[in-house]
């Protein structure tokens, strides 16, 4: 019997080819037409310590991680007793380890355990360790009944142009093998032959590049940045590919100057935008104060990592909410979006630019390193659908019709026309410091009050246009989810688990978290027995502001991790079952 | 043609005597001598006492964050290298909490003209010790004397690879308004560090003491601009402080290597791009 999804984990250590294996395994699930999700867990450091690569595959849609694995390829045997308990009924364990100990399936939760000497294969018929890369990605492909011409061609892409024939041909000679040698070990009854599509000419990538490429659809053409894990893959992309369209990326001192940079060319005229992950984050909240005063239009992306501190660089975690909804001294108008999956990333790219400059204010993307690094499939991103709006910015000939120019105009909106340096009849004086409606200094407090009341009612403006939460799953459940970013997926999932048991929930997918969308969580509120709100931090940093935003509800109940793992289906769908009235 | 007045938008109201009142003059006279239009020019100030500059000086003005001048600046350059851009810190925004920029900018060569208003002492905050106040140094912040060793601004230029190191005097605006024109005509990052007494906090270093401190290295015919061993001895000596042109070379800019389109500024890009072209990068992510 073919089966719809599978699971399968490569581990071993940093170092190991792990990523290698996994990214080609990756590619050709995705060339035969099936959903994927991957999923990286590794150090932050270049060798040596554990590492594991997760790839799920499912004919129908999917956005997060499993529950369970089916499949476990460990390159060690260490990893065998780190992952062990993850297994699926049924799954099947490789590994390659001399002092392996056969287990009977029957011990083990029906989990059949195979040792499979990768490395020595390798050496043998090859003369090089590395081959065994190969020779286990060949018997995955028998396990799950992979099409070799999908193999060859993945296989020919990676290495053709750059090696030749003759290494493909080696290449697939391994994978070969591989198939081989697994048909001896593994019975035909413990392969999990996987369902097949027809690949429709979708996009395999991770939030990170599309974030990239969002930013070129928007316009930016200006990029600077410090490097930071897990953010450095919007910079990577944009390095390349920026200069062909006269755009450049600048690499900083720190992130102080990243932003200030940006802040400066923003000021100039042309879109900017600078990334980063917590503790730049950090750096730049001063920066971001400014935006907000001076009224600059910036984009941020604020790829999240494992905190405080140093934390985790290379693991996930939603804590740096907090940071963004109340961070920098002062008050000021902010806008805070939050993707939950890559087509997100790079539609809500492309509006943040637009926001940026329609409010001239600050944006945030605030995203995870769970599908900030890691792979998706997605639909193919559509050019023409998007639209570039420059706000008040003005042109030299409306500039020119403008008979006194004052770049913090007092209006109606609190949005204020703005000109750019060599602009005939703008000179004006952008100011972190208060200002008068030139830009010039001024400590009067009449026009400090008038002044402020400009700033933050430019949001009150902005409410229909922002990007509104989305209701997901049973319209009318009376369990109701809450969460944003990278617990989207696993809600979905959660909820399909609770609707087999009886349970009828539904999930508002948190898009825009500042301004918050007060009226439509209270009336999502106002319709739910009960609420649970998912986030991936230790102090429920969004189950705080809901109940700041919204009318005092008592009946949010708050389901929390902070592991530095993004969450799996059942640690939500078991906590609300179980915590349900 | 220009005349000074119609870059000056308002009377400053800085102390009377102020060293920055002839460094605000001699910026005046170098856009009239260039023959700036106020619209291509402008200023980027940082905090401190020289922050209230652009609100006398009628240019485009951005007056930002304490010590994060010249990373504004650069942005501003390179969206439009054909801006003249002015840069403008004190001896705290410059020395103490934008030294990373300082040195980096330096390295960059992008073209922008720093001037450094040095006078030895953080003045707005009502007077402590700066990065150049000397040794033993009596403040509000050292009131036993400074245990801190000055740095020397056009020294640390000259090591970060500078290629227009200047240091003027507050007291000679002509000499000084000549630096400021060199800088402003150099391709590539123009340090002017600016000797400018402050009358009411620092009682030490006045008129009357940089006089009798300061030579003019233009006066010396042994002393070359060109010459990078010369300038680092003359930066390094103890004793007289040297005062004119230091070091200056020739050696590509920043923009000038980064941009793609010289004859294009990023802010003129227009910013559709074509679906075809789009579409052949999305090909490398199937």
């Amino acid at each position: 019997m073919k089966i719809n999804y599978t699971s399968v984990m490569i581990a071993g250590k940093a170092g190991d080819g792990v990523l290698f294996t996994g990214n080609v395994l990756a590619k050709i699930l995705k060339m035969s037409g099936l959903e994927i999700v991957t999923y990286r867990d590794f150090p932050s450091n270049i060798r040596g310590e554990p590492t594991n690569y997760t790839i799920r595959a499912s004919i129908k849609r999917i956005y997060g991680r499993a529950d369970k694995l089916d499949i476990l390829l460990a390159f060690d045997c260490e990893a065998i007793l780190r992952h062990e308990k993850k297994m699926a009924k049924g799954g099947v364990v490789l590994c390659d380890g001399e002092d392996f100990i056969e287990i009977a399936p029957s011990v083990t939760n029906k989990v059949t355990h195979h040792k499979f000497l990768l490395k020595k294969l390798a050496r043998e018929n090859f003369g090089k360790k590395i081959f065994k890369n190969m020779i286990a990605l060949g018997a995955l492909s028998y396990i799950l009944d992979l099409d070799s011409s999908i193999i060859k061609q993945v296989i020919s892409e990676m290495f053709l142009e750059k090696k030749g024939e003759g290494v493909v041909q080696k290449n697939i000679n391994a994978i070969n093998l591989g198939f081989e040698e697994a048909k001896k070990i593994i019975e035909e009854r413990y392969r999990h032959v996987l369902l097949r599509k027809k690949e429709k000419n979708r996009l395999f990538l991770s939030g990170n590049e599309a974030i990239a490429l969002g930013a070129l659809a928007a316009g930016c053409r200006f990029f600077a940045a410090y490097p930071i894990c897990p953010a450095t893959e919007i910079w990577q992309w944009l390095a390349i590919n920026l200069p062909q369209f006269n755009g450049i990326v600048i690499q900083t001192e720190d992130e102080l100057a990243a932003v200030n940079m940006a802040l400066g060319a923003s000021y100039a005229g042309v879109r900017t935008m600078t990334s980063t992950s917590g503790p730049g984050a950090s750096l730049m909240m001063e920066a971001f104060g400014l935006s907000g005063m001076a009224e600059i239009p910036i984009v941020v992306a604020h790829v999240q990592r494992t905190g405080p501190s140093t934390g985790m660089p290379t693991k996930t975690e939603q804590g740096d909410l907090n940071q963004w909804v109340y961070g920098s001294h002062g008050e000021f108008p902010r806008i805070i979006l939050s993707p939950g999956t890559v087509e997100e990333c790079f539609e809500f790219t492309i509006q943040a630019f637009n926001l940026a400059e329609k409010y001239q204010c600050p944006v945030i993307l605030l995203t995870e390193q769970d599908y900030g690094q890691n792979l998706r499939t997605v639909k193919k991103f559509d050019l023409s659908r998007v639209k570039i709006d420059r706000g008040k910015l003005l042109s030299q000939e409306e500039l020119l019709k403008i008979k006194d120019f004052k770049r913090y105009e007092f209006t109606k909106d609190g949005i204020s026309p703005r000109a750019i340096p060599s602009q005939i009849g703008g000179i004006h004086m952008v100011e972190g410091n208060e200002h008068n409606e030139r830009g010039y200094r001024n400590e009067d407090s009449e026009n400090r009050v008038k002044m402020m009341e400009k700033r933050m009612k430019k949001l009150k403006s902005a409410s229909r246009e922002l990007i509104p939460p989305k209701v997901w799953g049973e319209k009318d459940g009376e369990i109701g989810v809450i969460g944003f970013g990278s617990t989207f997926g696993p809600i979905q999932e959660a909820i399909k688990q609770l609707k087999e048991r009886g349970i009828k929930a539904k999930f508002l997918q948190l898009r825009t978290l500042w301004p918050f969308p007060t009226r439509e969580v209270d009336q999502f509120v106002s319709k739910s027995r009960e609420i649970f709100v998912v986030e991936n931090n230790f102090t429920g940093q969004l189950n705080t502001l809901i109940n700041s935003q919204v009318r005092p509800v008592i009946k949010l109940k708050s389901i929390r991790k902070y592991s530095s793992d993004s969450f799996v289906p059942q640690e939500i769908s078991i906590p609300i079952q179980r915590r349900s009235r | 043609m220009r005349k000074k007045l119609d870059y000056h938008l308002e009377d400053p109201t800085w102390c009377n005597g102020c060293g920055i009142y002839a460094i605000f003059d001699a910026l005046k006279s170098t856009a009239v001598s260039l023959k700036i239009e106020p619209e291509q020019l402008v200023i980027v100030t940082g905090i401190g006492c020289h922050g209230r500059l652009n609100n006398y000086f009628k240019a485009y003005g951005f007056h930002g964050l304490h010590g994060r001048v010249l990373p504004v600046a650069t942005g501003i350059k390179l969206s439009n290298p054909e801006l003249h851009v002015v840069a403008v810190s004190g001896d705290g925004d410059a020395y103490s909490i934008g030294m990373g920029h300082f040195i980096h900018s330096l390295r960059r060569n992008i073209s922008i003209t720093y001037l450094v208003v040095d006078n030895r002492i953080f003045a707005l905050t009502q007077g402590q010790t700066s990065p150049t106040s000397r040794l033993g140094f009596v403040s509000n912040s050292s009131p036993y004397g400074s245990r801190e060793y000055p740095l020397d601004g056009p020294q640390l230029a000259l090591a970060a690879g500078g290629t227009y190191i200047a240091r003027g005097y507050s007291g000679e605006p002509s000499r000084l308004a000549a630096l400021i024109k060199g800088g402003m005509s150099h391709k590539g990052f123009a340090l002017i560090d600016v000797l400018s007494p402050c009358v009411t906090q620092n009682k030490v270093n006045t008129y009357t003491w940089f006089k009798k401190n300061i030579y003019y290295l233009e006066e010396d015919s042994s002393f070359n601009p060109r010459d990078k061993r010369k300038a680092w001895e003359r930066t390094s000596a103890n004793g007289k402080i040297p005062v004119g042109l230091i070091y200056q070379e020739e050696k590509p800019s920043f923009e000038e290597l980064v941009l793609p389109d010289r004859e294009k500024p990023l802010v003129f890009n227009d910013l559709k791009i074509s679906i075809k072209k789009f579409n052949r990068i999305l090909e490398k992510f199937k």
